[in-house]
This record gives C-alpha cells, sequence and structure tokens, in this order.
C-alpha cells in the first residue's frame, strides 16, 4: 500500500513564454511529435510531457506552453512559479515581440527571483530570414546582457528545435546536480545572492 | 520438543525435569544444543510466516487499491450521467428557447435560478463548509478524479463547485456524501490543459497557491468545460461588467409593458404628418423590434412577434422609411428574424404530430395559421402534411393491433386533414395539389396494409367482401368534400381482390361434388329442423316451402340444398364485390362456373337413382334457383349479371326439350 514515489527518470520542468504568436506552440508540437501545425490558435496554457534521452540519460521533459496573449498576463505568475527553466520566445519578424521580451525576462526573475535561472532567448521564424525585422546583433546585445545564450529556431524546417530543448534541460540538470551538491554553505550563498536582488529592486 | 507448545508451560519445571532426566554435563549439553537448534528453526517459520502474510496484505492492499480506483470511475460516471439527466429533463421545457435565441432576459433568470439551486446544493451536501456563497454566480460543478502528481494514480474523487469566485472542493466520501476540503480563489489558481501525460487522458492541472494539482475528468468534453470554466471563473469581474450594464435592460416587466403599448401606444405618433417624426430618425419600437421579437419568439407569443414583424415591414415600405437611417440594416435584421421565426414555428409544427390525430391537428393549428399568414404556404403544408401521415400510419398500426375497423379510422382521418386543410389553405389552391398528392400517397400506404394484413391469400370470399364493402362505404363519402378517391383506391386493390376471387373460384369448384350424394330426398329428421332451414332459405330469398314434403322431408337432394344456401351466400358476397365494374366479369365467372359444376353433377353409373329426381334437382336449379341469384346479384351491386342470365336462358332452353324424353324414359321404366 505504501505509496512511494517511484524514482522515475528526473523531471525537468520547461516553460515557454513569449507573446503571442510568436511559434511557442509550434515550437513545442514541433519537439513533441515532429510535426508543423500552420493554423494557429490561440494556447491558453497547455502542458506535454515527454520522456527523452539527454546525454545517455533517461529524462522526462514537461513542457507547459503558456498563452502570450496580453489578457493572460495576470495569470502568468502561478505559472512561471512551477517552471525550473524558461524558453523566452519572440519572432525576429516582429520587432514588438522582441521588445516584450524584456518584460517576460523581468517577471521571470521576480518570480523565481533568482537571477541565474536556466533561461533561453530564442528568436523563431528563422526560416523568414527576408522579412526580418530584429536584427541579430541586437538580439545578441539583449543575450548578453542578460547572459543568457541566444538561439534562433525555426518551428517550420525544425532547424534548431531540439537544440533549444536540450540545451535548456542541460542548464535545468546542472543546476539541479548544484543545488544538490550545494550543501548548507553554498545555499546560504544563494540566499544571499537573492537577498541582494530583493533589495535592487 | 511439544511441551513448549503446551499453554501451561513452565520453564522452572522444564529445566528441572531436564536436569532431573539428564544424566551428566554432556548429556544436558546435548540437550542445550537440541533446544537451541528448535529456537532457530522456530525464528526462522515465524520470519517466513511473517513475510508471507505480509505480501499477501500487500497483494490485497494493492488490489483494493485498484478496485477502489475503478470504484471512483464507476461513480464518476454515474455522476455524470446524473448530471446529464438532471440537465435533460431541467432543460426539456426551456430548452428549444435557449437554442433559439439566448436571450438576456431568460438566461439571467435561468442563472438565478441555479444559482440558488447551487447554492443549496453546496449547503446541503457540503460537509464542514461555513462559507458564505449569498450573491455569488454559480458557473460550474462536477466530480473529477484527483490524480497523484507523481504516477498519475487516482487519489480520490472529488466535485467541484465553482462559483465567480470561489473554487470550492470537496471529496466524496463513499457514501456519496461531499465533504469539504478546501476552497481557492479562481484568479489565484492557473489552469493548465494536460495534452499530453503519458496516456492520461483529459486531465487539466490546477496550479493552486498550495501546490499544483491534477484532475481528471470523465470526459473530454468535461475537462473543455472545465477550463473555459475556470478562465471565465478568473475573469469574472473583467467580463461581467459590461455585460451586467445590458442584462437588466429587457426584463420581465420591460417586456409587459412594451407588449402591452406597442400596438396601441406607439401607432399614434408614427401616424404621418406630425412633425415630430420629421426630425425623429428613428421611432423607439422600431430600434428595439428586432430584440423585441427574439423575446416574443423565446415566450412563444408568435401572434405578437409576428405582427410586429409586419408592422415592421408595412412601416419600411411606405414613405418614412427615408426618415430612418438605418433602413437597410434593420431591414435585413428584420429579415433574419422573420426567417428565425418561421423556423421556429415550422419546428413547432413539425413537433405538434401526435399518436392522436385530433390533438396533432389542433396543436399545428396556432403555428400553422401563422404561418400562413407570413405566406409560407408550401412549407406549412408540406410540414402538416408530414406530420397528419405519422399520426395516421400510427393511429392505422394502433388500430390494426386493437382489431379495430381500420378502414372507417383511415377515411375518416383522412376527411379531417383533408378539412383542416382546406380550411387552412383556403386561398391558396396551389397548395390543394398537394393535398391530392398525399392523399394519393396516403392511400397507397393504407392499400398496401390492407393488402398486407386484411386481403392475405386463403380469405374467404366472405370476409374478403366484407373489408371491401367497408373500404369502400367511407371512401365515397370523400366526395361530399369533393375528393373522390375510390377509383383509385379500386385500382390500387384490383389484381389483389382478382386473384383472391380466382382462387376462391377454384376452391369452390374443388369442393363441389365432394360430398357423398345419395341422390335421395333430404331427411331432416325433425320437424323443427326442417322448420329452420326453410326460415334459413327465405332470408336468403329462395322459398322451397313447395318441396317439403311429410314432416321431415325435402325433395331435393341434400347436396343441393346445401348448394342453393352456398350459392345464394355467395352471390350476395359477389354482389359487394361486383359494386365495382372492374370484378364484374371475375365475379360473373365465378358464379357462372360454380353453377354449372353443381349443375352437371351426375349419379355415378353404378348408382341406381331415380333419374326423374336427379332431373328434377337440375331443374330445381334453374328455375328457381338461378333467378333469383340474377335477381340478388343485381340488387346488390346495382348491375345486370349478364353471364349468369345468358347461362339461365340457355339453360332452361335446354331443358325444353329434354324434358319429355326424360318423362317418357321414366314412363316406360314404370310401365
Amino acid at each position: 500500500m505504501s505509496k512511494k514515489p517511484t524514482a522515475g527518470p528526473a523531471l525537468h520542468k520547461v516553460i515557454m513564454v513569449g507573446s503571442g504568436g510568436v511559434g511557442k506552440s509550434a515550437l513545442t508540437l514541433q519537439f513533441m511529435y515532429d510535426e508543423f501545425v500552420e493554423d494557429y490558435e490561440p494556447t491558453k496554457a497547455d502542458s506535454y510531457r515527454k520522456k527523452v534521452v539527454l546525454d545517455g540519460e533517461e529524462v522526462q521533459i514537461d513542457i507547459l506552453d503558456t498563452a502570450g496573449q496580453e489578457d493572460y498576463a495576470a495569470i502568468r505568475d502561478n505559472y512561471f512559479r512551477s517552471g525550473e527553466g524558461f524558453l523566452c520566445v519572440f519572432s525576429i519578424t516582429d520587432d514588438e515581440s522582441f521588445q516584450a521580451t524584456q518584460e517576460f525576462r523581468e517577471q521571470i526573475l521576480r518570480v523565481k527571483n533568482d537571477e541565474s535561472i536556466p533561461f533561453l532567448l530564442v528568436g523563431n521564424k528563422c526560416d523568414l530570414n527576408d522579412k526580418r525585422k530584429v536584427p541579430l546583433s541586437e538580439c545578441q546585445l539583449r543575450a548578453q546582457q542578460w547572459a543568457v545564450p541566444y538561439v534562433e529556431t525555426s518551428a517550420k524546417t525544425r532547424e534548431n528545435v531540439d537544440k533549444v530543448f536540450f540545451d535548456l534541460m542541460r542548464e535545468i540538470r546542472s543546476r539541479k546536480t548544484e543545488d544538490s551538491k550545494a550543501t548548507s554553505g553554498r545555499a546560504k550563498d544563494r540566499c544571499k545572492k537573492r537577498r541582494l536582488k530583493c533589495t535592487l529592486l | 520438543m511439544k511441551e513448549f507448545d503446551d499453554f501451561n508451560f513452565s520453564v522452572e519445571k522444564y529445566t528441572k525435569d531436564l536436569t532431573r532426566e539428564c544424566v551428566g554435563g554432556s548429556d544436558l549439553q546435548q540437550r542445550k544444543k537440541e533446544i537451541e537448534a528448535y529456537n532457530e528453526t522456530t525464528a526462522a517459520t515465524l520470519k517466513q510466516t511473517c513475510k508471507k502474510n505480509y505480501m499477501e496484505f500487500i497483494q490485497t492492499a494493492k488490489e483494493i487499491s485498484h478496485l477502489e480506483s475503478e470504484m471512483y470511475q464507476l461513480s464518476h460516471i454515474l455522476i455524470e450521467q446524473r448530471n446529464i439527466l438532471a440537465t435533460m429533463t431541467d432543460g426539456k421545457t426551456s430548452s428549444h428557447l435557449k437554442a433559439e435565441s439566448l436571450e438576456a432576459e431568460s438566461s439571467t433568470a435561468a442563472e438565478e435560478v441555479e444559482n440558488s439551486h447551487a447554492t443549496r446544493a453546496v449547503k446541503e451536501m457540503v460537509q464542514g463548509f461555513n462559507g458564505n456563497l449569498e450573491g455569488k454566480t454559480f458557473l460550474n460543478e462536477g466530480a473529477l478524479i484527483e490524480l497523484d502528481g507523481n504516477d498519475y494514480r487516482p487519489i480520490q474523487r472529488v466535485f467541484f463547485f465553482l462559483f465567480n469566485d470561489v473554487l470550492i472542493v470537496c471529496k466524496v466520501k463513499h457514501d456519496k456524501r461531499l465533504d469539504f476540503l478546501t476552497e481557492y480563489d479562481p484568479k489565484k489558481i492557473a489552469v493548465i490543459n494536460i495534452k499530453d501525460l503519458d496516456g492520461v487522458k483529459n486531465a487539466i492541472n490546477i496550479i493552486t497557491p498550495d501546490g499544483s494539482k491534477i484532475y481528471q475528468s470523465i470526459t473530454a468534453a468535461g475537462k473543455t468545460e472545465w477550463i473555459e470554466k475556470l478562465e471565465e471563473a478568473f475573469r469574472f469581474d473583467q467580463q461581467k461588467k459590461p455585460k451586467k450594464g445590458q442584462a437588466p435592460q429587457p426584463p420581465t416587466r420591460a417586456k409587459q409593458q412594451s407588449k402591452s403599448t406597442t400596438p396601441e401606444k406607439e401607432t399614434t405618433p408614427q401616424s404621418p404628418g406630425e412633425p415630430k417624426s420629421l426630425e425623429d430618425e428613428t421611432p423607439e419600437w422600431l430600434s428595439t423590434a428586432s430584440e423585441e421579437i427574439q423575446t416574443l419568439v423565446a415566450q412563444r407569443h408568435f401572434e405578437d412577434a409576428q405582427e410586429l414583424i409586419k408592422r415592421t415591414q408595412d412601416f419600411m415600405r411606405n414613405e418614412s422609411r427615408k426618415k430612418v437611417p438605418l433602413a437597410d440594416a434593420i431591414e435585413s435584421k428584420m429579415k433574419q428574424q422573420e426567417l428565425k421565426l418561421i423556423n421556429v414555428l415550422l419546428k413547432e409544427l413539425s413537433n405538434s404530430h401526435n399518436r392522436n390525430l385530433q390533438i396533432a391537428l389542433r396543436a399545428a393549428k396556432r403555428p400553422l395559421k401563422i404561418l400562413v399568414e407570413m405566406g409560407r404556404y408550401r412549407q406549412a403544408s408540406a410540414t402538416l402534411l408530414k406530420v397528419c401521415a405519422v399520426s395516421l400510419r400510427v393511429a392505422q398500426r394502433e388500430a390494426r393491433r386493437n382489431n379495430a375497423d381500420i378502414s372507417e379510422l383511415f377515411f375518416c382521418d383522412l376527411t379531417q386533414v383533408a378539412c383542416d386543410f382546406l380550411t387552412a389553405f383556403e386561398q391558396q389552391p396551389a397548395c390543394v395539389s398537394a393535398l391530392v398528392v398525399w392523399c394519393n400517397a396516403e392511400l397507397q400506404y393504407f392499400a398496401s396494409q390492407l393488402i398486407k394484413h386484411y386481403l392475405t391469400k386463403g380469405t374467404s370470399l366472405e370476409s374478403v367482401a366484407k373489408c371491401v364493402e367497408r373500404v369502400r362505404k367511407p371512401s365515397t363519402k370523400l366526395t361530399e368534400i369533393g375528393l373522390d378517391i375510390s377509383y383509385h383506391l379500386e385500382g390500387l386493390l384490383r389484381t389483389t381482390l382478382e386473384s383472391l376471387i380466382e382462387e376462391s373460384k377454384e376452391r369452390l369448384l374443388d369442393s363441389v361434388g365432394r360430398t357423398e350424394e345419395s341422390w335421395q330426398p333430404y331427411n331432416l329428421q325433425t320437424k323443427s329442423n326442417l322448420k329452420r332451414l326453410l326460415l334459413e332459405l327465405d332470408v336468403l330469398g329462395i322459398d322451397v316451402r313447395a318441396q317439403a314434403t311429410g314432416d321431415t322431408w325435402i325433395n331435393l337432394t341434400q347436396s343441393t340444398v346445401v348448394f342453393i344456401r352456398h350459392f345464394l351466400q355467395l352471390t350476395e358476397y359477389c354482389g359487394c364485390l361486383a359494386k365495382c365494374e372492374t370484378l364484374l366479369q371475375s365475379l360473373e365467372l365465378l358464379l357462372k362456373e360454380l353453377f354449372i359444376a353443381q349443375h352437371s353433377l351426375k349419379p355415378p353409373s353404378d348408382m341406381a337413382v331415380d333419374p326423374n329426381f336427379v332431373m328434377k334437382n337440375k331443374i330445381f336449379l334453374v328455375d328457381n334457383l338461378l333467378p333469383i341469384a340474377i335477381d340478388k346479384f343485381r340488387q346488390i351491386s346495382g348491375r345486370q349479371c349478364e353471364g349468369l342470365r345468358e347461362l339461365h336462358t340457355k339453360m332452361s332452353r335446354q331443358q325444353g326439350a329434354p324434358l319429355p324424353r326424360q318423362r317418357s324414359v321414366y314412363t316406360t321404366d314404370v310401365f
């Protein structure tokens, strides 16, 4: 009768964020099912789970595909709390979506209260390079400022789709091992870090 | 070592006994070793038994939890079903109204009802909940299964009550009681649609202040509904405000007021020539007409709705139209409303079918009248006839099962439909043709039923005649309303009847001469028998008193007497059937051949009979029976039976010649 949680594969919780229509769901579905969904239907909040092999180790990835639309902004806090890593997606053909990433980043940091939370800046729709509105240099600059990696993807051609998810999972994994290794001393360290940030904000 | 198991085992006594028994230390040592070994084995068996029991316990527990989860699922399904039933019974009366127009008034009313309903339900059913639910809007309720976040196994069955600002989570106990677990503010929870989770279907993830929880719905629809409703609750305040502003506009009192005022009060200010209306772009009633119609339709005030539509159209048609800036928009809206009303009425009309035609017709009257007034003759007539057809056929089937007379019923119903139809569509001659076509179709159906159930092979002519008679009589009555279907009906039944006549003819011919004939006068044994027979034949129209001799004798053979009776009866039936010309020929043939068969009966050559007596029978048949039969046939059918008349003349001529010879034979025999 004992309900011991079966020590299954490690679970990494990834959250997709970004403005509406940038391709969060398309990336997710491409990663999950290897298919590109053309028709656009605004997401509210969908979650997916998949077993993948990460560097020879079987892990589970839990993807929470959130709503990009502004009217869901209020509820985002609730979702973000459960995330271990974030893919912050914008469309390289839409400058507004790029500007919005700033806001998402701030919100995540506020909710997670952790500057070094696993985070990737993802410029989607790179197959539409001829319609590019956001210069690559600007994207890279922002990623540098945040100290996060920047990757350009295409949900349509599947370019870098696996890469962003696996890169993020690796970061999450290393963060977890770091955390578990980190004994009280280190934990205190991070607490300090956090406190600092609080005062800053 | 048995003594260890003894209940009264005492260590001291045992050791004493042991020391007494044992000789020397080595023996004692041996004993000690033995006891130690026993100790060890006992411990081992104990351990084993323990383990076995434990394993069994685990196995059973697993089974129990498995069964438990199954029970959850089952009762969940049951609850779902109950909800469906409840909504069906609740919504039965209001469902079509709702579907047709989601008009604000009824929905707010329904909401209120639902609110109080749900509030009461929560108060009654949920133990341990003391929150105040006054003034909250009920959004949804239902059973869900809470799943374990790690292995997705069902943990417990829960029941949700969702109000605009609170989500009440209850545990469903085994006795179906609800135990209050917790409540959440819908604005503080996040709902995630679980699209893919190791095959767990229809699950949602609710992130609450106290952690993330997975709930499973039985159906996919249930899941989507919860996601929607929870979102609705989440946005309730932003959303409801503008809605609330609209809602109070049309409720009950407003509608009653406008209903009573629109016809009288508003027509006056609208009269042309009034200076005010020149500046006034759109009269108020006109701008609200569309909504008003929706309300009226929903309240089933179809007449009022139709009137309003008509009024609007009239208004649009005359010159005041130019003063209305949104004339086109209003007009198109009106057209929509009109179509909607027509659809509603048609639906109403097609729903009016009933087992009882009268009831169906009565129910159809109202929508019919409005549809006719709206000029929808064709649709209305088609629908009405469809409805009638159903009623008619159902009634016939029922009558048949109860052995009632279906013909009468059919024609009465047909008449009724025709009458009602003609009154309803008086001004529309085009529709009458639809009626005729319909009658034709129904008639065909009726005839096929008749043939299938009443005119089956082997039916006696008597019942055939009765059946046909029953059909014909009322069918001719239809001519009173200008509908002559008897000819058509005859045509439909003709082939069947003809084959039936043919068949009976063969049967009857076959039976002629089957009886043993002694060619002796018929002895009826008693006076009363004779009397009864004479009376019977009287009724059939033939008087054989002249042939009666003695107290009990008839001076004809038995088979002749039987044939007389039978033939006259047959003549009656055939006469009935021959009322229609088409069958005349085959009927005549039947009678004729039958008569000839009887007439040509001859005593076997080896039988000693009085030839004069044989002749006498024949003469009686030709001279007495045949004219009576001919007459009878004519009387009943109203037609001359040429075949029999020919036969009569032929036979009497034949008789004329041989008669003397016969007599001479007879005399020579005597002398």
